[in-house]
């Protein structure tokens, strides 16, 4: 077994080893654009996961809460000529008052509420940076945003911010593969599975639940921040539904709840649409239908494959095996009868 | 500020709040018998619309009334298809997360569709519902007028189909107790299929009756598809009076507050008020409890 675990970290540090040299090798501006862009929504996707995947509480308004992570810190920098570094903390924080402000009500109660409210408030906050023209730029947006400046080292290049990405993306992974791991990640897991049973134990379900959101929030705001300093432009049409729409295919793709699988679902869903570019005015059709099937044929994601349980619970297998059982005369399968 | 211009702001406020009540009316049909939110909803009005005013209205030139019966019955066919490849496969999975994202998918599909088949570019069809009628100080336009009485009218379609006629009751089963209605020998797979076609021959009469209102374009019914689930949580989520009565207070309410607010956050209003009933009523104005 130990031997397994060393081989993993291995493979992992020469992974990351890899990425960081990439950046520094390829000169190919698109390229490393594509990356950053892969690594931006990983961090997103992360924090999703938290909360959607785990809690297994649908969150629509991812769109509204990386709008709101880019938005503060680069207007407190535009008008207020804060230091670039701090938009980082300011991210933070403001993923906290999010997670808060709008965990509290919809999350006391039970059922499909925290998906409607997340959807109004992506609204509000596309309507609001939109219309208040005077103090976000409304339409134009936010133009000529300064490259971030780590105390000196100024990240003026799209490479550089992909080395410094690729650093902040692998703290962040080991911090969700952590928390996942902890009795928080647990809790979370059972309030997804058997909601009844966590109660019986004596643990505060809706506190646990606020507890995913803010930590959702907290990686969309920073997902938020770095997608500014990446596009170095912010403008509300980019902060749409079907953003939001977006990083839960991510999440999806790779599988449900799984840390590895996020990482996986961010880059397919994020380089596919661009690895499809070649079918011209057909390819976003082409990568809808690919995702749709993906939904119905294999639910629990990429991830899936390697796991035999979540394999046959759904999907694809679960049609193989029925139809094998079937055949040979056994009757109803195993999740058959009245439902 | 004038008695008639309130009159008139309510007026066309009513119109517009019965539209938010039946996209409610139409999603909460799939809630009650799936218990899944079916977030592509606002694409399939869309579609509706597309069916209506690209293919038979213009580019078949077919009279008004054939072209709307043609699109109910193809929006049919659609909603049946759609319960047969997502919501019924679906349903029984460990999370409404798939499903969701599922519909969320599909919904992606049908844009695109519609933006490959009838162009990006937004068309309206010339004259169709135009005009305005006048009682006394107050102008109403004829499409408010169409929007107000075919409302009402569906409404009064579907108590009626639901409470007298049989296949309207297998369907209540199917929403109370699924175990139970397949013990009375109701097909409940199937009772979904039709639930589900019957919610998106709503979606094609909301599509046909605002196309005089928005142009027909890919974004068309963004904001009243999620209106729609706001109208929902206020009136009381999961019950068609609660509909009906939250959709019509969103409405007059977004009107009547371009009176003291600026006109560009009249969207915000719908949200707000959601937010504020989540907190301080959360079983909705008509305090329905499921």
């Amino acid at each position: 077994m130990k031997n397994k675990k060393t081989v993993k970290i291995v493979l992992v540090v020469l992974l990351l080893a890899a990425l960081l040299i990439f950046p520094v090798l390829d000169k190919n501006t698109y390229h490393q654009l594509a990356m950053a862009q892969t690594l931006v929504n990983i961090i997103v996707v992360l924090g999703l996961n938290f909360i959607t995947g785990l809690t297994g509480q649908m969150n629509l308004g991812t769109a509204g809460i990386m709008a709101l992570g880019a938005y503060s810190g680069q207007l407190m920098v535009q008008k207020l000529g804060m230091p670039t570094i701090l938009t980082i903390p300011v991210a933070i924080i403001m993923g906290v008052l999010i997670g808060y402000a709008l965990g509290w009500p919809s999350l006391r109660l039970k059922g499909v509420y925290l998906s409607l409210t997340t959807i109004g408030f992506g609204e509000i906050v596309r309507l609001v940076i939109t219309n208040w023209a005077d103090f976000t730029g409304g339409t134009t947006g936010i133009q000529n945003i300064p490259p971030l400046n780590l105390f000196g080292l100024v990240l003026d290049k799209t490479w550089k911010l992909a080395v410094f990405l690729v650093v902040v993306c692998a703290v962040l992974v080991f911090t969700a593969y952590r928390i996942v791991g902890s009795k928080y990640g647990r809790v979370f897991k059972g309030i997804r599975d058997n909601i009844e049973a966590v109660e019986a134990c004596g643990i505060n379900v809706s506190s646990l639940k606020i507890k995913a959101f803010t930590s959702a929030a907290i990686f969309g705001c920073i997902g938020g921040c770095f997608y500014s300093f990446l596009m170095a432009y912010l403008n509300p049409t980019q902060f749409t539904q079907d953003l939001s729409a977006n990083y839960l295919l991510m999440m999806m793709f790779g599988g449900i709840g799984s840390v590895p699988g996020c990482v996986i679902g961010a880059t397919a869903v994020t380089l596919l649409p661009e690895v499809l570019r070649f079918t011209q005015e057909y390819y976003w059709l082409i990568f809808g239908i690919i995702t749709l099937l993906f939904v119905i044929f294999l639910p629990y994601g990429f991830i899936s494959l390697f796991q035999k349980e979540k394999r046959e619970e759904a999907g694809i297998f679960k049609i193989l095996i029925d139809r094998k059982g079937k055949r040979r005369g056994t009757g109803l399968s195993k999740s058959g009868g009245m439902k | 500020m004038s008695f008639s211009m309130i009159m008139q702001l309510i007026l066309s406020g009513i119109a517009l709040g019965f539209i938010y009540s039946m996209v409610s009316i139409e999603y909460t049909l799939i809630f009650n018998s799936t218990g899944l939110l079916n977030f592509s909803h606002d694409k399939l009005i869309m579609l509706g619309a597309y069916i209506f005013a690209g293919q038979f209205a213009l580019r078949m030139g077919c009279g008004y009334v054939i072209s709307t019966i043609a699109t109910i019955l193809s929006m049919f066919i659609i909603g049946v298809l759609m319960a047969k490849g997502i919501f019924n496969p679906m349903r029984n999975m460990a999370s409404p997360i798939f499903a969701v994202i599922g519909t969320v998918v599909m919904g992606r599909i049908i844009k695109e569709l519609c933006r490959i088949i009838w162009g990006a570019t937004a068309f309206n069809i010339p004259g169709f519902m135009k005009g305005t009628f006048r009682i006394g100080n107050v102008m109403i336009t004829r499409a408010n007028t169409y929007i107000i009485i075919v409302a009402v009218l569906l409404v009064i379609a579907l108590q009626l189909y639901f409470n007298h006629s049989r296949s309207g009751k297998a369907m209540r089963c199917v929403q109370q107790n699924k175990t139970a209605a397949t013990l009375m020998g109701i097909n409940v797979s199937q009772n979904i299929n039709i639930t589900i076609g019957i919610s998106a021959v709503v979606c094609s009469i909301i599509g046909i009756l605002v196309i005089s209102l928005f142009s027909v374009s890919l974004t068309m019914t963004n904001m009243i598809g999620i209106k729609g689930f706001a109208a929902g949580v206020i009136g009381g989520f999961g019950y068609f009076p609660g509909c009906i009565v939250g959709g019509v207070l969103i409405g007059i309410l977004e009107n009547l507050s371009t009176l003291a607010i600026p006109s560009v956050y009249k969207d915000c209003v719908a949200f707000v008020l959601m937010i504020v009933f989540l907190l301080v009523r959360p079983n909705g104005i008509l305090g329905h409890k499921k």
